[in-house]
């Protein structure tokens, strides 16, 4: 318990040294409770895919196709609102069906297929963003038009009740069903387990593959459910929807603690790493400083943690292993 | 203490293409007994667990359970008559705690959700039952390997097992991780838990087990009771008593005297403790063989001669000059060395056997500087010299098939192990290094083995042979040294020496064992 | 020799089958000799970089960063020679700085990677962040156009005898990519890393410093790629090469690298980079747009991937095979 609880608060002290940062350097332009509404709010959809993608960090995989899932699920939810009378409820269920559908075909390459989890999503990844191309709503001359969905029962998802945006309780009711599901289900020990040590895993009776594709196409369905809320803010459908998003949930769940060799790290953690990420653009833009920079930032937080996270193990590794050998049983 | 048969296994026979591994076994476990299974490698005692575990078929013969003949097809099938096997390799879960290993794919529920209470009032129960020096809420994580061996045991006795397979429980335990676990078994069988214990180390056996069974090349040999466990007599029926120096029980060692030391090591301890100052020297033209049990420490030795592992300290000399360790360097210096996981760590499966023999010897392949300082990446290979070598390796030690550009991955055992030896051949060697050199081998490509290690050795070059194959360590070589627990401690030198003499000094009972030898001497 | 190697040949015949079915549907247009030099002319920058991604590949690593450093490096070029166009050295402290760029970009992937042990993909796709962004703060996030001076332009541009100067650079590069990883002892140690690293190390390769290698000449071609796209459009942009990281890798893995490691050759690889502008040409002219040729390129990799890894598993399960058959 000590190395995760230990982690969760190195996750906690970036966020707040970054939040402390920007407060020194910016004031009240960036502390002040509207802000902080702002932050949470755009932090909600990566909160959201992350609570999959930390999933599938989880069982030693990644997903790289995200964005592009979000795309094509946007893009068919835009092409049922332009040429049907659907209900939006209907629609959203099509939009939540593709996005299941993409995750599932994710899941079969890797697990049946047994492709590496980066090259098989790399590679969905344009395969979806293709589809989302080739689904596109056009003119009568063939150009690509973005759909515009404002009508009001769809751009409601997009406001907020009280302080609440939709999307944040969505996000919310998100994480905690994820960490439940993680930490209290069968199937959510059994994705640890997988990524632990597959072997072992599959001598306690645990089917691998089908493990995995359960997981990417949970993937799946936190995209969709991401898309219809971005698209629901934007009021409209594009083909960028997504475009280079994949990159978001992948660093939260990295500054979150979710380690890349698999096995270890919560829901919880993808949260905090989820704001973290949002707070650096946000507080970026606040400095009024070229919006640049936050990639190169991202990046740079990225490379550290991701080794400081190799030097942690390393070390508490080796610790644990002079420790047993001194101790022995009796320890 | 032990009742009735719990498990029997009746005429067993077993043969892997053609070649007999089992031969009419009979094998009887009863209630409550530590039973242990010994024989030398080779002798069938990992095929005979397999078979009741449910991961290799038998070709004939019936298994018993309490009385009923059971058929057994998967592991699956074992588990729920109520046989659990601790592996080797550990298969806990690093991230989880200590219950939700045990209860890995069998959690209890309260409805959809597991309930964490009582699963670990239910581990807490068996460790106190038990009395095991766990914590049902402790990450696995931070745990030592004996503990998490104790996990596994957990796992097996909470789905109710009656009988425990314990497969060199010992192997990588501290001494006291060892003795808990000795404890631990104890426990269990004063509660009626039957063990079957593996294991090469007499000592233990003769602590731990109430029966013993031995087999010898695929046949039972002898099952004894307690008060019939002596080291002494275990050890001659291990090896058979076959006094016939023919078939390579017995042997007059003979050092060539006054050769020039080529290889002195000094001191050599390891930093994890699986050897500890080590000191001895290797001789031009002789075949020094490392004897001992496996992980008494023989193979750490020689990687760190070689320096794949980097030693804690001590000194290593070849030909009086004190060495570096490293692969490289002892390449430059003249030292081959023959990992023991051939397709691990001996050859590159997709290159063929003319690269695969390559690979150590651009130094020496006719090469054009392109630019930089001497050898090393930036040199452009001859072709046609590099080819030349590939055939010199495949005519001078028979490699079959006999092309050069065949993939050694696809090659049998045997012909990829003279590719592994074929490119030290090449160089001019002071000395080979050679770990389990036949594992796995046919006969005929063992005694190929055998003299192309035999002619080196006339040539001038010192070789150390690591083998757990008494009869190959007797066969080649001209001095024997054996490990034991990281120590060096026995060394046969200008002696008769013979399988038993060895195996016991293995096993740290050499004196009783000796004394044998010695009386049998003087009645014959 | 009974044993014909299909996969060796498997891959003329896909060319010879691809250029045929367009020439049927397109009739003339697609084999004329301008069409071809302007296929040859698209496929100049992936088939130079693949010339030192290849290295990656083989040791089973990847550079997810090969878009991103390619635009950073355009980008570099472009600010470089704006900057000294009056000394007149712009053009080679440009091309110089590039490729400096590139280098160190690759030399930072090679050591973290060998240093921390992180894997390859995560480090890429981290930097490839940083390079964007580091392009976008140097451009301030507009394209910086470049017409001078005229030997840059010419880069890109000048024909020879019908063929584009940027053709011949990409011959140029395979051979000498060729020629290292076939006639040197660094080629042999890629292939030995790439296929069993442990006995390498064993066979006293430096396994750390080949990899650290193999990511710095990924990261040199990348920019030469880089600076040779700058010059064939006359400007630069954080967005410059965006998209050419999968056109890479669908590259390397059509002309039979396996990103598994341990095997691939260049003129594979640069039949593969071939293979691609035909099949983006012939989709062009068949009035598919490039934006749905990543379906194709998708399927591609998930394929050909596939095909690897189920080879591998099969492999071990006719081995089990054997052992059960020797059991039976």
């Amino acid at each position: 318990m000590k190395q995760t609880t230990l982690r969760r608060l190195i996750s906690l002290g970036l966020l707040l040294a970054l939040v402390i940062l920007f407060t020194a350097l910016s004031g009240s332009r960036f502390l002040n409770a509207n802000n902080f509404i702002d932050i949470v709010r755009d932090a909600s959809v990566t909160a959201i895919i992350g609570v999959g993608v930390t999933m599938a960090i989880i069982t030693a995989g990644i997903d790289l196709s995200t964005g592009s899932i979000m795309a094509v699920v946007g893009m068919t939810m835009a092409n049922i609102y332009a040429y049907t009378l659907w209900p939006i409820p209907c629609m959203i269920l099509c939009g939540i069906i593709v996005g299941l559908g993409c995750g599932l075909i994710n899941g079969y390459i890797i697990g049946k297929l047994h492709v590496p989890e980066f090259i098989g999503t790399l590679a969905t990844m344009s395969i979806f963003r293709a589809l989302t191309y080739m689904i596109a709503i056009r003119d009568a001359n063939g150009v690509i038009q973005s759909q515009p969905m404002n009508i009001s029962s769809y751009a409601v998802l997009g406001y907020a009740v009280g302080y609440f945006y939709f999307v944040v309780i969505a996000m919310i009711v998100f994480v905690v069903c994820g960490q439940i599901f993680l930490k209290y289900t069968r199937l959510g020990t059994e994705i640890y387990a997988v990524g632990a040590n597959p072997k072992a895993a599959t001598l306690s009776g645990i089917d691998v593959a089908k493990v995995k594709m359960i997981v990417y196409t949970i993937v799946g369905f936190c995209c969709s459910v991401g898309a219809v809320f971005t698209t629901a803010r934007l009021q409209s459908a594009t083909t960028a929807v997504g475009q280079d998003f994949e990159f978001n949930p992948i660093a939260a769940a990295v500054v979150g603690g979710v380690a890349l060799s698999g096995g270890s790290g919560d829901v919880v953690g993808t949260l905090i790493g989820a704001l973290f990420m949002v707070t650096l653009e946000n507080g970026v833009r606040k400095l009024e400083m070229n919006t640049a920079y936050q990639y190169v930032i991202k990046g740079v937080i990225i490379i550290l943690v991701v080794m400081f996270d190799a030097w942690y193990k390393g070390r508490m590794d080796r610790i644990a292993r002079e420790k047993g050998a001194k101790e022995g049983v009796s320890a | 203490m032990s009742g009735e048969t719990i498990l029997e296994a009746k005429g067993i026979y077993k043969s892997f293409s053609g070649v007999p591994v089992l031969q009419d076994v009979r094998f009887e476990v009863r209630r409550g007994e530590v039973h242990a299974l010994m024989g030398e490698n080779g002798a069938g005692k990992s095929t005979l667990i397999k078979i009741i575990t449910g991961v290799y078929s038998k070709d004939d013969g019936q298994i018993y359970w309490e009385g009923q003949p059971v058929e057994i097809d998967s592991y699956q099938d074992c588990q729920k008559l109520g046989v659990a096997c601790i592996y080797q390799e550990l298969s806990v879960i690093p991230p989880l705690t200590v219950a939700q290993n045990v209860y890995l794919g069998r959690e209890p529920r309260k409805g959809k959700f597991i309930d964490y209470r009582k699963m670990n009032e239910m581990t807490q129960a068996l460790i106190d039952k038990y009395d095991f020096p766990l914590k049902p809420e402790t990450v696995v994580d931070h745990l030592g390997i004996g503990q998490r061996q104790l996990i596994e045991i957990l796992k097996g006795l909470s789905q109710n097992s009656k009988l425990l397979i314990m497969d060199e429980p010992t192997a990588s335990l501290s001494g006291k991780e060892a003795e808990s676990l000795f404890r631990i078994i104890n426990t269990l069988r004063s509660e009626g838990v039957s063990i079957i214990y593996i294991s090469h180390r007499l000592e233990e056996v003769y602590m731990l087990s109430d029966r013993l069974t031995i087999l010898r090349d695929g046949k039972n040999a002898a099952v004894l009771e307690k008060k019939d466990i002596i080291p002494a007599k275990v050890i001659e029926t291990m090896i058979g008593k076959v006094v016939d120096e023919s078939a390579g029980s017995k042997k007059q060692l003979r050092s060539a005297p006054n050769a020039e030391v080529r290889l002195d090591v000094r001191g050599l301890t390891d930093k994890s403790d699986r050897f500890r100052n080590i000191s001895f020297q290797v001789h031009r033209g002789e075949i020094l063989g490392l004897g001992g049990l496996i992980g008494a420490g023989r193979t750490e030795v020689v990687r760190a001669i070689y320096g794949v592992d980097k030693a804690a300290s001590g000194e290593v000399y070849l030909d009086g000059k004190k060495l570096d360790p490293s692969p490289k360097n002892s390449i430059r210096e003249g030292i081959g060395f023959v990992p023991e996981d051939r397709r691990g760590q001996g050859f590159i499966p997709l290159l063929s056997t003319t690269k695969n023999v390559a690979l150590t010897n651009y130094d020496i392949v006719k090469t054009n500087k392109i630019f930089g300082p001497a050898g090393d990446l930036a040199t452009a290979i001859s072709d046609s010299d590099e080819l030349a070598m590939g055939k010199r390796a495949i005519e001078s030690i028979d490699i079959r098939p006999a092309d050069p550009e065949k993939q050694v991955g696809l090659m049998s055992g045997g012909n990829a192990q003279k590719v592994v030896l074929g490119k030290w051949l090449m160089r001019d060697l002071k000395l080979l290094i050679v770990d389990e050199p036949t594992a796995g081998i046919d006969v005929g490509a063992k005694d190929e083995i055998y003299q192309i290690l035999e002619n080196l050795a006339k040539e001038g070059v010192a070789v150390i042979v690591v083998t757990s194959d008494l009869q190959e360590l007797l066969r080649v070589s001209h001095r024997i040294l054996v490990m034991r627990k990281g120590d060096i401690v026995r060394e046969f030198k200008n002696e008769v020496v013979t399988q038993s003499r060895v195996l016991s000094a293995g096993q740290g009972v050499a004196e009783e064992a000796e004394e044998i030898e010695k009386a049998e001497e003087g009645e014959t | 020799m009974n044993n014909i190697n299909w996969g060796k040949y498997s891959k003329p015949m896909i060319l010879v089958a691809l250029v045929v079915a367009l020439t049927v549907l397109r009739g003339t247009t697609f084999l004329s000799v301008g069409n071809i030099a302007n296929v040859l002319w698209s496929v100049s920058v992936i088939g130079i970089m693949v010339c030192g991604t290849i290295f990656v590949f083989l040791l089973g690593g990847i550079d997810l960063s090969i878009a991103t450093l390619c635009g950073f490096c355009a980008v570099t070029v472009v600010e470089v020679i704006h900057y000294f166009h009056d000394t007149g050295l712009g053009l080679f402290v440009g091309i110089l700085a590039a490729i400096a760029v590139g280098a160190l970009a690759g030399l930072f992937h090679g050591f973290i990677i060998t240093r921390f042990g992180v894997p390859a993909f995560l480090v890429t796709f981290a930097s490839q962040s940083i390079f964007q962004g580091l392009s976008m703060v140097v451009t301030n996030n507009k394209i910086v156009s470049c017409t001078a001076p005229a030997a840059f332009t010419a880069i890109g541009s000048v024909k020879i005898l019908g063929f584009p100067l940027p053709i011949y650079f990409m011959i140029l590069m395979a051979l000498l990519s060729w020629f290292v990883l076939r006639k040197t002892v660094f080629g042999r140690y890629v292939y030995s890393v790439g296929g069993n690293a442990t006995a390498s190390e064993i066979s006293g390769i430096n396994v750390k410093r080949v990899t650290i290698i193999c990511y710095v000449l990924s990261g040199v071609t990348t920019a030469i790629g880089g600076i040779i796209l700058a010059s064939m459009t006359q400007q630069a942009a954080a967005a410059t090469g965006s998209g050419y990281t999968n056109d890479v890798i669908t590259a390397g893995v059509i002309g039979g690298v396996s990103l598994l490691g341990g095997e691939g050759t260049v003129p594979g690889a640069i039949f593969g980079a071939v293979l691609m502008g035909l099949l983006n040409n012939g989709l062009n002219l068949l009035s598919v747009p490039s934006t749905q040729t990543g379906l194709v390129k998708g399927l591609v990799i998930i394929v050909a991937v596939a095909f690897d890894a189920m080879q591998h598993a099969d492999q071990s399960r006719k081995k089990v095979r054997k052992v059960v058959k020797k059991a039976a």
